[in-house]
């Protein structure tokens, strides 16, 4: 993005003020003051990064990078392996994410293309309703009353349904032992989703009201119908958007600590069978950090760690996408 | 670790007590007011105490300090919860002035503290129940290589031959076992493993500690209520809860054989009987669990309250040794009422013996 | 025009004009029927918690103390918890919003395309992912060991949460932009700082302030990284955030929640009606504010 070089007053001659070669004392105090700004995040970030990791290498030391890949986590015989947790965590994001994304942007297109402003404002109300609902009665709602309602009459009835069926069976079958449990792996994405909504929906609605109204109308003068128009000028227009607010809303996701630990079941597990318990490391972090200590506390921290470098990893591939698609969209 | 504006903090604690005490006895509930006869050296001290850790002692600790006030005014006492090993390692980083913690330090934390000389006071036990879900049956009798092999999930429905074999003359459905355990790390868990490694050392393999890799059919559940919420609607299920939580949720619970061969129902009385009749160390720890005597309740654990004996200054030393020694004294009272086991006298004795170590 | 369609998306105008109008109708109904899918629970949850907190509310148990948790619900408050969480958001929302706006104005203005921007940017949207107690167990291990426990090290762990969060909806406010405004501000004569400020932030504001009110409403009801920093338990009001342990009403529905005494649950409940009615009340006002002072200064 070259934007700042291209109207950059102090390069050219852009005012008569230029000419001294000197820019303002405000001026440049401003800049100092953002540049300020960002150093300090990146170095909180490192700060983070270094006091996390440096309590996690007695961890790293116990059970070395294979700790990464086994699944025994039993802290009564000293094994601290991760897998599970890992795999706990992708599962949830993916699913929140899944149904999340979808119902966000409709919500946003529906704001911003179809209702009129004095419709669209009380439900703008609306949507912040669900954002101020705290974690933790997201978590104790869907426990006691969305886990055990949904068991009975979604989680029980499909499992039963599509049991033997090839690949339904194995995503939405019962699991080893018959077990279709409220509190488990979809719940949580499930909860989850709820809690990203807002950000998503929210983002999303303030980029896509930023489409210009001239490409809006020439779509319209062309003879699409809304919904042509709407793949046509908003979804290009804000792609990048919408992506920068979907990443926000992941970022929660692999992230969200209580509301997590209270819905996912808490036994760990890898299974694709998604209504059954599991666990994922948020979840295990805020449950078993109170009584831990040495290298148990250390395995903790290690798992902290991991999500970071999960969140890296998970943010490069995101960028990695769009850039292509970007790409491919100017290149066209 | 004192925190600046001692003052603001007297004149907002003074207050504070004003409004609780007309609050209190507003709902005349409560027990006696101490009438400033218990302790001899009642002077009035101010400034603050903050603990963390064991929430087995949460409601005690509550309890006390709601009380301490109207012994205390000037002093206040903040007490944080969070778990036994949030507590020791906050009193290790020195950001509390007591911990509550339900295991002795660990070797794994010896380090932490270092070159410190830990004082520990023990001021609660509490029994832990094998609460149960079965329609018809109410005084069910297990003892401990039945539990073993229920939480291993080796006995996995109710009518199997070892329990009924302990239940002569009741009739036992054929409903599968349902395990409820907690989610969350918690000395009540590290306990109650702890009993079962005791008891059952051959039979039991799954160690003991704050968190258990239980079977993968276990259902867990958050807290002491947590697990009873999922007892109570779950029929035949069986977990371990807190006594005091099993009674406030009205779970039935079963009969546990001692050590001597007598089943005993979990009771306040049962669980100071088995820590009459345990091996106490000289620095005041020990294991209440399985504890030896006729009348014994073999599950149950005990907390103690955990302080550095060099304190940073005289201020905090009498402090600490007005609020536990309240603890040891008349807090002692308020425990029958809310279901935990006072200590036995002579636990007591030495532990108010060793007041006097906090030096400031 | 002709940019932004792409081959995949070009109007066909060969189909039927009914069928194309029947599918943007079908969208439409789709749209309306995400926003009920989302309205139901959201339903559902307000109930319950209304349903179970409504009966605490009373004027006592807005400006009690904190009783013991064996005590009913008639007994004592959460007046305590109420101050603490207005307290410590309002010093965090002070400290990290200004923080990441700044940073935000960097990364878009002033950074170009360097490795530092590009840097920044990225951990930026890292620490979005971060887990909010290793936030709590970052600030514990860097203030809390040497100030002890305050409200002060809740705002700053809370601001660690907030700041990714404003960082990047600024950031893409930010970027929608047009530069046609900046260069025609450039051209009359403005600095940068001043087309910045005058400029660019009224034109992203509603965005910006969209949020900050997320990161806002996120933060209240966050509890553990404040069981790292400000202690909890306490039962009488601190009103010193910068010193003394304190406590939040976040942090007293998570401890009596999982509490078996009637009593303690009903305090729970009434705290997570009172959270919610507070957040709400300032989302609303802060939106109101927003748009009128926008309104203004157009």
């Amino acid at each position: 993005m070259g934007r700042s070089q291209r109207a950059d007053p102090a390069g050219l001659a852009g005012s008569a003020r230029a000419l001294t070669q000197q820019r303002p004392l405000g001026d440049r105090i401003f800049q100092a003051l953002a540049l300020a700004a960002g150093l300090l995040v990146l170095a909180i970030l490192v700060l983070i990064a270094v006091a996390t990791t440096s309590q996690s290498t007695s961890w790293f030391s116990h059970e070395g990078i294979t700790g990464i890949f086994t699944t025994t986590w039993d802290p009564a015989h000293n094994k601290f392996g991760v897998l599970t947790f890992l795999y706990g965590t992708v599962v949830t994001a993916v699913i929140a994410v899944i149904l999340s994304v979808p119902v966000s942007v409709a919500i946003a297109l529906l704001l911003t293309e179809v209702l009129s402003y004095r419709w669209a404002r009380p439900i703008v109300y609306v949507i912040d309703l669900l954002a101020v609902v705290p974690s933790v009665v997201w978590g104790l709602w869907g426990l006691i009353v969305f886990a055990p309602w949904a068991q009975r009459t979604i989680y029980a009835p499909v499992a039963g349904a599509v049991k033997g069926v090839p690949i339904l069976g194995n995503l939405f079958g019962p699991g080893t032992g018959g077990v279709v449990s409220g509190p488990s792996f979809f719940t949580a994405g499930v909860i989850l989703a709820f809690m990203i909504t807002p950000i998503v929906t929210s983002l999303s609605r303030e980029v896509i009201a930023t489409v210009p109204v001239i490409d809006r109308e020439g779509a319209y003068a062309l003879g699409a119908t809304r919904w042509e128009m709407i793949r046509g000028v908003v979804f290009p227009h804000s792609q990048g958007g919408i992506v920068g607010a979907v990443l926000l809303g992941l970022g929660r996701a692999m992230g969200e600590t209580i509301a997590a630990a209270l819905v996912i079941g808490s036994i760990p597990a890898i299974t694709s069978h998604l209504f059954s318990t599991g666990y994922n490391m948020p979840a295990v972090i805020v449950n078993q950090f109170g009584e831990s200590s040495g290298v148990f506390r250390s395995a903790l921290l290690g798992i902290g760690v991991l999500l970071f470098v999960l969140t890296i990893i998970v943010n490069l591939i995101a960028r990695g996408i769009v850039a292509r698609s970007m790409a491919r969209q100017r290149g066209a | 670790m004192q925190p600046r504006g001692r003052k603001q903090v007297t004149i907002v604690g003074g207050i504070a007590a004003l409004a609780v005490a007309v609050s209190l006895s507003a709902c005349s509930s409560s027990p006696s007011h101490p009438s400033g006869a218990s302790s001899p050296s009642a002077a009035a001290l101010s400034g603050t105490l903050n603990g963390s850790g064991s929430t087995f002692q949460t409601t005690f600790q509550q309890a006390a300090i709601s009380q301490f006030k109207t012994v205390q005014p000037g002093m206040t006492v903040n007490y944080g919860g969070g778990g036994s090993g949030k507590g020791r390692s906050d009193l290790a980083s020195g950001v509390v002035n007591f911990a509550g913690s339900d295991s002795p330090i660990p070797s794994t934390d010896a380090s932490l503290f270092a070159g410190k000389t830990i004082l520990y006071f023990p001021v609660v036990i509490g029994p832990i129940t094998m609460s149960y879900n079965l329609q018809g049956v109410s005084n069910l009798k297990l003892d401990p290589t039945v539990i073993a092999n229920i939480f291993q999930g080796n006995i996995t429905s109710w009518n199997n031959p070892a329990i009924t074999a302990l239940n002569p003359g009741v009739s036992l459905p054929s409903t599968p076992i349902t395990l409820a355990v907690r989610s969350d790390s918690s000395g009540t868990t590290a306990n109650f493993s702890l009993f079962l490694q005791t008891a059952e050392p051959s039979a039991w393999k799954l160690g003991s500690s704050s968190t258990i890799s239980w079977p993968h059919s276990a259902r867990a559940a958050q807290g002491n209520s947590g697990v009873a919420q999922v007892i109570k609607s779950t029929p035949g299920a069986i977990g371990y809860v807190d006594y005091a939580d099993a009674k406030a949720s009205g779970l039935t619970y079963a009969s546990v054989k001692n050590s001597s061969g007598n089943f005993i129902a979990p009771s306040t009385a049962g669980a100071s009987a088995s820590a009459a009749g345990v091996t106490v160390n000289p620095d005041l720890t020990f294991h209440a669990v399985w504890g030896s005597g006729a009348q014994a309740y073999p599950i149950t654990y005990q907390s103690w309250v955990l302080v550095n004996a060099t304190q940073p200054s005289a201020n905090d030393a009498k402090m600490l040794q007005a609020y536990i020694g309240y603890l040891l004294g008349d807090g002692q009272k308020l425990l029958p009422s809310l279901n935990y086991a006072a200590l036995p006298a002579s636990i007591d004795q030495m532990a108010k013996a060793q007041l006097s170590k906090i030096k400031g | 025009m002709a940019t932004a369609v792409t081959k995949q998306q070009q109007v066909d105008l060969r189909e039927p004009r009914s069928w194309r109008s029947a599918k943007s109708r079908i969208m439409t109904v789709l749209m309306v029927i995400a926003f009920v899918v989302v309205i139901i629970p959201l339903g559902f949850v307000l109930y319950t918690v209304v349903s179970k907190g409504a009966s605490a509310i009373t004027g006592r148990f807005l400006t009690g103390d904190i009783p013991f948790n064996v005590a009913p619900v008639t007994v004592g408050g959460i007046w305590p918890a109420i101050v603490g969480t207005l307290l410590i958001t309002a010093l965090c929302t002070v400290i990290a919003v200004p923080i990441g706006i700044l940073a935000a104005i960097y990364v878009n203005e002033y950074g170009g395309n360097r490795l530092l921007t590009r840097i920044i940017r990225f951990m930026a949207d890292v620490m979005t992912g971060v887990p909010s107690i290793i936030m709590g167990l970052f600030i514990f291990s860097i203030w809390v060991i040497h100030f002890g426990f305050s409200g002060l090290a809740g705002a700053l762990a809370l601001g660690c949460l907030m700041l990714p969060i404003v960082i990047r909806s600024t950031e893409e406010m930010l970027k929608l932009v047009p530069d046609v405004l900046r260069e025609a501000s450039y051209a009359l004569g403005a600095s940068k700082a001043r087309v910045t400020a005058t400029v660019v932030l009224p034109a992203a504001m509603s965005g910006i302030t969209s949020g900050v009110l997320l990161a806002v409403a996120r933060v209240s009801g966050e509890t553990a990284p404040l069981v790292f920093t400000i202690l909890g338990g306490t039962t009488t009001p601190n009103y010193n955030v910068f010193t003394g342990a304190n406590n939040a009403l976040s942090m007293l529905i998570f401890q009596n929640a999982e509490s078996p005494y009637t009593g303690a649950q009903g305090r729970a409940w009434g705290a997570a009606l009172t959270l919610i009615v507070i957040a709400l009340i300032t989302l609303v006002v802060a939106r109101l504010v927003t748009s009128r002072v926008a309104r203004l200064s157009q």
